[in-house]
């Protein structure tokens, strides 16, 4: 093999294996690599969170109303079943000092915020929605969340979905427990009776058909973040 | 047409090893000790050259896969004016990552070879002086006025305009501006909340989203302009992006070279296996 041979022998190989490689999800082998870039990844999105931005929309910006996705992994929209399930409650609790057990009544009795805000979906849409409900950082207060609460876990009844968040991101002024949507209480292709919803997260992160709120000292992980997706999800 | 010219003629390859005559301390040829050997790139530049052939390929075939997810500009319940090929997804021979989680996990990784070797090759340019072969001056527009003269047969010979001619020169210097700006509308889409004020500035997250595909669209095109250019006008440059040896007894001036139409000098090996006859 000549020098002439050689490179296009290894021009060929190279082509070859790029065309092989063509819609697949590359080497096993970089799959530690990978997430190495997303640990460094999620230690530079936290340190520019530390600046405290927060998502603003002009106030005459357009909703997308109907326009509005509606996702859930379950095979039908979910909906709360009262006479199986009792009534729904939105439970708080973990590394709490007084865990709770709230209805709609109690949640939308509870100090609440009514805000404009972007949602922003890893598939790379966006949608402008206005949402009300309470903060989580107002539930946190109630509940007297404990210093060794680093992460929060939504979970819900659509099947087994949930997500954890980093504390910081959950006690975002415009992290919301939404009950509320467009001024009318939130449909079930929403997450009603309640969801989170917070601009600083994309959507997956945004736990809908909320059960359970969990103040923890480790993250656990979540059902996008355990199938691939980036865990910190930060917008 | 035998252009070539001065004490290269039959010599041996600039980027081979000279011949030794196995000897003792025997000198080298005299005619390859006649002919200098010549680096046309420096290793820096050739380095980070195919590092960025590895780079921007995953940059792009990831980002097209991603695109795949919502192939798309529009904010819901809303229109968007600038692109007519809404809905249809890019074909997935031309992607990679396999899906949504995987392209992205791949693109936020690769960003920082294209991150970091973009910071070396410029420093390195920029330290060693390289940067003057590809910086803009006066007289480049006149120049490449030449050059399509050239091309177009509306001039016989080859203008001279020192290691790049213009025309190239405008792609080359465009490249790392483009990487650059592909960088800062990427970081606007990765981070539209934190970064609020640079996503503002591009208008909104859904513009710079259009930006950041624009943006990879025409360094795609200019790199397909720039290969073909390679293998139509100059295919002895590929060997000085890899050794850095380069017979300037064979460049584009020596050759009177137009895309495809040229011919294969003369030189120390007899085969005639170069570009078209004119």
């Amino acid at each position: 093999m000549n020098r002439r041979q050689f490179f296009t022998f290894g021009a060929g190989s190279i082509a070859a294996g790029a065309l092989a490689a063509c819609d697949s999800v590359g080497p096993k082998s970089a799959a530690s690599l990978l997430k190495f870039a997303e640990r460094k990844n999620e230690g530079l999105e936290r340190w520019l969170f530390g600046t405290g931005s927060r998502n603003r929309v002009m106030a005459q910006a357009r909703l997308s109303g109907r326009a509005f996705p509606r996702y859930f992994i379950s095979e039908s929209v979910p909906v709360w079943n009262e006479a199986q399930r009792g009534v729904w409650r939105l439970e708080v609790g973990g590394a709490v000092r007084n865990p709770l057990s709230l209805t709609l009544d109690d949640l939308v009795k509870m100090r609440s915020v009514t805000q404009k805000v972007d949602h922003f979906c890893v598939e790379g849409w966006t949608a402008r929605a206005e949402w009300t409900g309470v903060r989580v950082s107002e539930l946190a207060r109630v509940a007297g969340a404990t210093s060794d609460a680093h992460y929060v876990d939504f979970q819900s009844f659509d099947s087994d979905y949930h997500e954890s968040w980093d504390i910081e991101s959950a006690l975002h002024p415009q992290t919301l427990v939404a009950y509320g949507m467009d001024r009318a209480m939130l449909g079930p292709g929403h997450g009603a009776p309640a969801r989170v919803h917070s601009p600083v997260k994309l959507g997956y992160k945004n736990t809908k058909y909320l059960t359970r709120i969990l103040f923890l000292p480790t993250r656990s992980g979540g059902y996008w973040s355990d199938r691939g997706y980036e865990w910190y999800g930060g917008v | 047409m035998t252009t070539a010219s001065g004490p290269s003629l039959g010599g041996i390859d600039a980027g081979g090893a000279a011949p030794t005559t196995g000897i003792g301390d025997a000198p080298s040829s005299p005619r390859a000790a006649s002919r200098p050997r010549r680096t046309r790139h420096h290793w820096v530049v050739r380095v980070t050259h195919w590092v960025n052939v590895v780079a921007l390929g995953l940059m792009i075939t990831t980002g097209l896969r991603i695109f795949n997810a919502f192939p798309a500009f529009a904010r819901k319940g809303e229109t968007f004016c600038c692109y007519p090929f809404a809905g249809k997804p890019i074909p997935a021979v031309l992607t990679f990552g396999g899906w949504l989680a995987g392209a992205r996990n791949w693109h936020f990784a690769a960003m920082w070879l294209l991150f970091a070797n973009g910071l070396v090759y410029l420093t390195f340019i920029y330290l060693h002086g390289e940067w003057r072969d590809l910086a803009p001056r006066r007289g480049d527009l006149r120049d490449s006025w030449e050059m399509i003269k050239f091309y177009l047969f509306a001039r016989p010979d080859h203008p001279h305009q020192g290691k790049h001619n213009a025309l190239q020169k405008s792609a080359y210097f465009s490249m790392p501006i483009l990487g650059a700006l592909a960088i800062i509308t990427g970081l606007a889409i990765w981070k539209p909340v934190q970064l609020a004020p640079l996503t503002n500035l591009l208008g909104g997250y859904v513009w710079a989203r259009y930006w950041h595909f624009l943006v990879m669209v025409s360094l795609v095109l200019i790199t397909i302009v720039h290969i073909i250019m390679v293998f139509a006008v100059d295919p002895y440059s590929l060997r000085s992006m890899i050794t850095g040896g380069y017979d300037e007894s064979k460049s584009p001036e020596a050759r009177n070279a137009r895309p495809f139409f040229w011919r294969r000098p003369a030189s120390g090996r007899g085969r005639s296996d170069g570009g078209l006859d004119e």
